[in-house]
């Protein structure tokens, strides 16, 4: 609803009802919260743009003054970031876009078609969210390198490659990997939002004569567009955040495929101790992406978290 | 060609161990351009029976025949028929032009260019041509049940079937888009078989009614014949609005006697009547007669009760009438008088139950004995 | 006691205005009713009494009260929702008693009794311990009611409260809800763009359109003597016919019908240019044609064909054509008895009483002459 423009003669008695303690109590607890809740942000923010000794000179809290103030650790964030930065993109906008398509069709198959042993095969995903990713690192590592090493196989065709280097091939198995493991979360997510579309609509295609696969691709794909911004924006974050199946599959931080991730823990950490401005800086960097996704969709993101799905 | 037969159609639903049976053993035959409405109350396996003849649920016992073809294995996609939804179900990313086109594209080889010349034939007459370039959500519901209906015509479909389409509308635009609705099924005269719960929209649209009720069909026939001869209690309750009047009581003799009035039969109807026992009085509230003082001429057959509620039309009055010394707050009998005629709340009346208005029912089976005498001719009732 | 002012309301939403100007005085323990075609802004009028929507201009008194700032637990009302509003975690009786526990000079002991009390005269006893998904639509509708009249309120809100009962059931609960008013006798302003609900239940009705107050009186003073072109089409079931022409002094003439003018409508329509006939369809009569010669015509009969003719068992609607019209649109329709049947495409003869005609004016819309009713029927009191 729009503004409505008031009346001119305000009724004052009702007006003073209004200002009491009990407003005034609220307003101070609200604005408490918000420190707590930003003090962290601002430390590191005030961090990154401190020389090492205007850090230890002041209190975290405190802006950069003078002498203090640098943008050096950005800069030097940003070179030993770079490469990761491409390695990490490369690795997570096929393993998101890979894991959303095949969930989303996963779950107009298992929601929007009807077929026997449906159940047993939506159990099986819900399984799939549950496994825990520590049980599987062993085999996985073992399956990548000895039984089935898809990486060692491409290295040749990724060197004829624009852009690319034999060693990019290593994130293949990753790409794969994290496309598995977010198949059942997002057909969950995409199931619930199907169930509450009109199943009228499947009907109507349907007596208009469409096949099953047409009725995806024609009417529940659009239809869905909203979803997919909420489920690409959680899947990204999720891929593009992850440790454990970077750690497991690609070796370290001084390989040239490390991801992000990788490399983080080991930016800034040198013999004579920490550098915690380049740290801070390294880790706001690393956040970009994420805000850069969650900005570019977050009207489909409003939009699917208002119709219900996710 | 488009001759439409159920024959013993039943549909059980299972539900974990039990079983639930929707439609029961249902058989009707819809002749070629005919529109037949199903009506019944909600739950009673209307909609189950039309959604078995699109395909939507399959059917577990009996045949569902299309002319010489039997559709019970025929995949939806595959039978020639055209459904038009009670929340429209139009496609809501494609615009009016892209809906209606797209059965067309799924189901045909036509080339692009005819079937844009269909679409915009159907459109203009609809009257939707301008809106064909908008968005289901850019369209008023009227405007969106007119490209729902459009969508359905283009295909020019051997049948079609109609799932409740105006119950989303207000009253006014109901009342026209069902004179619209009618007089394009005669235009096209392809057979159709509409879906309602809606009395009003049955008796004013179809060439025959079939009735449900729990399943099972309890009446087929043209919408007076139901009216004025209910073959039970069920299809006499729901057809007509307000209600028929029933009033319970037992045969005595050749009279029908409740605790509060005696009312003496005619030959006729005693004849009808029979030895049944516990017997069930009906008649129409435009067949009550309030009367003027001292107006009686039928003196057996008229009563005193008082005026609880009067409801003002416009055109009529609707009367709810009490027998005196009643408390129980439920009204007897409803009267429709005409509109300039002034009754009082709480006014003591007489009223007239003329004999050859009556209908009787069983008690025990619901069975219509006698129905109301009538001067038309069965002729007449088809319209 | 409870009698409720309005004195130029005016609310707007930005650019559009909802309500406009609107005046309306309704009497202590009166049932008026607010009706009109969606967006006319009734609904916001009753948000505005309610206090759920800050007027723009303008004042309302409740019992004398000005309402203006006052938060709506202040202003003493009940309201019930269209879609009941139920509180759906909690059983029937701890809803009813919500809005009992508000309010303080209640023991815990006084509460039970009331809200038992008030269960009883709706008998929904028995459902007092169910959960509001355990229950009817009636039921529901019954419970909502319910809750509205344990706070024993100076005034009742009704948002179109039987929209989402089924047809028989809400014929059912008209009749009710008008007789528990009666019983309680709290003013009740009650909103629905229905208007037989309207008809049936109101002692006056309020006809808004666009925002704009139409009309306000009696039901039978709406449907006899409609003061302009709106609320004659908008009341009454199926709607007055309208056939539009030119004053000629002495007749109206249209595209197929010329109709002759006697002296007090002559009187009454002097002066327009444009006017518009309007006849009931129950004032409209049917005869068959056979054996009819159009010479032997009188002045108020006409010719005409049957297009679609619409059975409701105790009543039928003619459609009625011009025979030179072909457009799609019908010319009259009118309402036969149940058992007068004629077939489709056959010629009648229809009779329009000169006594039965209204007029307006063709480009205000204003009713220049209502129809004449004999003088023993008194309309504006039912």
């Amino acid at each position: 609803m729009s503004q409505s423009t008031p009346d001119t003669n305000i009724d004052v008695a009702s007006l003073v009802e209004d200002v009491n303690l009990a407003r005034i109590g609220q307003y101070v607890l609200v604005i408490l919260f918000i420190g707590f809740f930003l003090a962290p942000l601002e430390t590191g923010i005030m961090t990154a743009l401190k020389t090492n000794e205007a850090v230890a000179r002041t209190i975290p809290l405190a802006p950069p003054t003078g002498e203090g103030f640098t943008w050096g650790n950005l800069q030097f964030a940003l070179e030993q970031l770079s490469g990761a930065f491409f390695n990490s993109l490369f690795m997570a906008i096929p393993a998101t876009i890979g894991s959303v398509l095949f969930g989303s069709m996963a779950a107009y198959g298992l929601t929007m078609v009807r077929w026997r042993g449906q159940m047993a095969f939506l159990i099986l995903f819900l399984v799939g969210i549950f496994l825990p990713y520590q049980a599987v690192l062993v085999p996985l590592a073992r399956f990548w390198n000895n039984i089935f090493p898809l990486a060692s196989m491409l290295a040749p065709t990724f060197e004829t490659l624009p852009y690319l280097q034999d060693y990019h091939s290593n994130l293949v198995p990753l790409i794969i990997t994290h496309i598995a493991y977010g198949i059942p979360i997002c057909t969950i997510l995409f199931r619930s939002y199907y169930q509450s579309l009109p199943s009228s609509l499947v009907e109507a295609a349907k007596i208009d004569g469409a096949s099953v696969s047409k009725i995806y691709r024609r009417i529940v794909l659009p239809i869905s567009k909203p979803m997919f911004g909420v489920v690409f924006i959680y899947q990204f974050t999720q891929i593009y955040n992850e440790f454990l199946f970077a750690f497991t599959l690609i070796t370290g931080s001084d390989t040239p495929e490390a991801v992000v991730t990788l490399i983080l823990p080991a930016v800034g950490a040198s013999t004579s101790g920490i550098d915690f401005g380049i740290r801070m800086s390294a880790a706001f960097l690393a956040a970009i992406p994420t805000l850069i996704i969650y900005v570019a969709f977050a009207e489909q993101f409003a939009k699917g978290l208002r119709t219900g799905g996710g | 060609m488009a001759h439409l037969a159920l024959e013993h159609v039943t549909k059980v639903f299972e539900d974990g161990e039990d079983e639930i049976v929707a439609v029961d053993d249902v058989s009707v035959e819809i002749r070629d351009g005919e529109f037949l409405v199903l009506v019944g109350p909600s739950g009673c396996g209307k909609s189950t029976t039309l959604r078995m003849i699109a395909g939507l649920e399959t059917i577990t016992d009996g045949e569902i025949r299309l002319g010489e073809t039997v559709l019970n294995d025929v995949r939806t996609q595959d039978r020639d028929i055209a459904m038009v939804f009670q929340s429209y179900a139009l496609y809501p990313h494609l615009t009016a032009r892209r809906n209606m086109s797209f059965g067309l594209e799924e189901s045909t080889d036509l080339a692009d260019t005819d079937i844009d010349e269909r679409v915009t034939e159907v459109a203009s007459m609809m009257g939707i041509s301008d809106l064909l370039d908008r968005k289901p959500g850019q369209l008023s519901g009227g405007q969106q049940q007119r490209v729902a209906l459009g969508r359905a015509i283009v295909r020019d479909p051997e049948v079609f079937l109609m799932d409740e389409p105006l119950s989303n509308l207000d009253a006014k635009l109901r009342a026209e888009m069902r004179t619209e609705l009618q007089q394009l099924q005669e235009q096209l005269g392809v057979t159709t078989v509409y879906v309602t719960h809606d009395q009003t929209e049955a008796m004013t649209m179809a060439d025959r009614i079939a009735v449900m009720n729990d399943g099972r069909l309890q009446q087929v026939g043209p919408p007076l014949e139901l009216y004025h001869a209910p073959e039970n209690l069920f299809v006499a309750e729901f057809i007509g609005e307000p209600s028929m009047n029933f009033l319970s009581g037992r045969r005595e003799g050749s009279s029908f006697v409740t605790d509060r009035i005696e009312y003496p039969f005619t030959e006729t109807i005693a004849d009808a009547v029979g030895d049944a026992e516990d017997v069930i009085l009906g008649v129409r509230p435009e067949d009550v007669e309030i009367l003027a003082a001292g107006d009686g001429s039928d003196p057996a057959r008229e009563f005193e009760m008082t005026a609880t509620v009067v409801e003002p039309m416009g055109n009529e009055n609707v009367v709810h009438l009490e027998f005196p010394g009643e408390t129980t707050g439920t009204e007897d009998l409803v009267a429709i008088t005409e509109g300039l005629r002034e009754i009082e709340e709480n006014e003591s009346v007489t009223v007239h139950l003329p004999e050859e208005t009556i209908h009787v029912f069983d008690t025990a089976t619901g069975e219509a004995l006698h129905t109301r005498q009538l001067e038309l001719d069965a002729q007449a009732l088809r319209l | 006691m409870g009698a409720i002012n309005i004195e130029n309301l005016t609310k707007r939403f930005g650019e559009t205005t909802a309500v406009d100007d609107l005046s309306l005085d309704i009497a202590d323990s009166e049932f008026l009713v607010l009706v009109g075609p969606s967006g006319c802004g009734k609904s916001t009028t009753l948000r505005c009494l309610a206090g759920l929507e800050t007027p723009t201009a303008g004042d309302i008194y409740i019992a004398g009260d000005h309402m203006n700032y006052r938060v709506p637990q202040n202003r003493d009302i009940a309201m019930v929702f269209q879609d009941y509003a139920l509180y759906p975690h909690m059983t029937v009786r701890a809803n009813m008693r919500f809005g009992l526990e508000e309010e303080e000079g209640y023991t815990k002991a006084e509460r039970e009794a009331r809200v038992e009390e008030i269960a009883e005269t709706l008998g929904i006893s028995e459902l007092l311990d169910r959960k509001p998904d355990e229950l009817s639509g009636g039921q529901q509708q019954r419970v909502a009611l319910g809750r509205a009249i344990v706070r024993d309120p100076e005034v009742f809100l009704m948002d179109e409260p039987l929209s989402n009962l089924d047809a028989k059931l809400r014929a059912e609960m008209r009749t009710e809800l008008q007789q528990l008013q009666h019983r309680f006798d709290v003013t009740t302003v009650y909103v629905t763009h229905n208007q037989t609900e309207a008809m049936t239940m109101s002692d006056r009705v309020a006809v808004m359109n666009d925002g704009r107050l139409q009309q306000v009186g009696p039901p039978l003073e709406l449907y006899h003597a409609p003061e302009n072109r709106f609320v004659a089409g908008f009341i009454g079931e199926p709607m007055m016919n309208f056939v539009e022409g030119r004053n000629e002094g002495d007749r109206f003439v249209g595209t197929y019908v010329e109709y002759p003018f006697d002296a007090t409508i002559r009187d009454a329509v002097d002066g327009a240019d444009d006017v518009v006939l309007g006849v009931r369809p129950e004032d409209v009569a049917v005869d068959t044609a056979d054996g009819v010669d159009e010479s032997d015509l009188g002045d108020y009969e006409f010719v005409m064909h049957v297009s679609v003719i619409e059975p409701h068992g105790d009543q039928n609607v003619v459609h009625l054509n011009h025979p030179g019209d072909t457009s799609e649109s019908d010319l009259l329709h009118a309402l036969t008895g149940g058992t007068d049947i004629f077939e489709q495409g056959s010629e009648v003869v229809v009779t329009i009483d000169p006594s039965h005609v209204h007029v307006f004016d063709g480009e205000s819309g204003d009713a220049l002459h209502n129809r004449r009713i004999g003088p023993e029927a008194e309309v504006t009191n039912v």
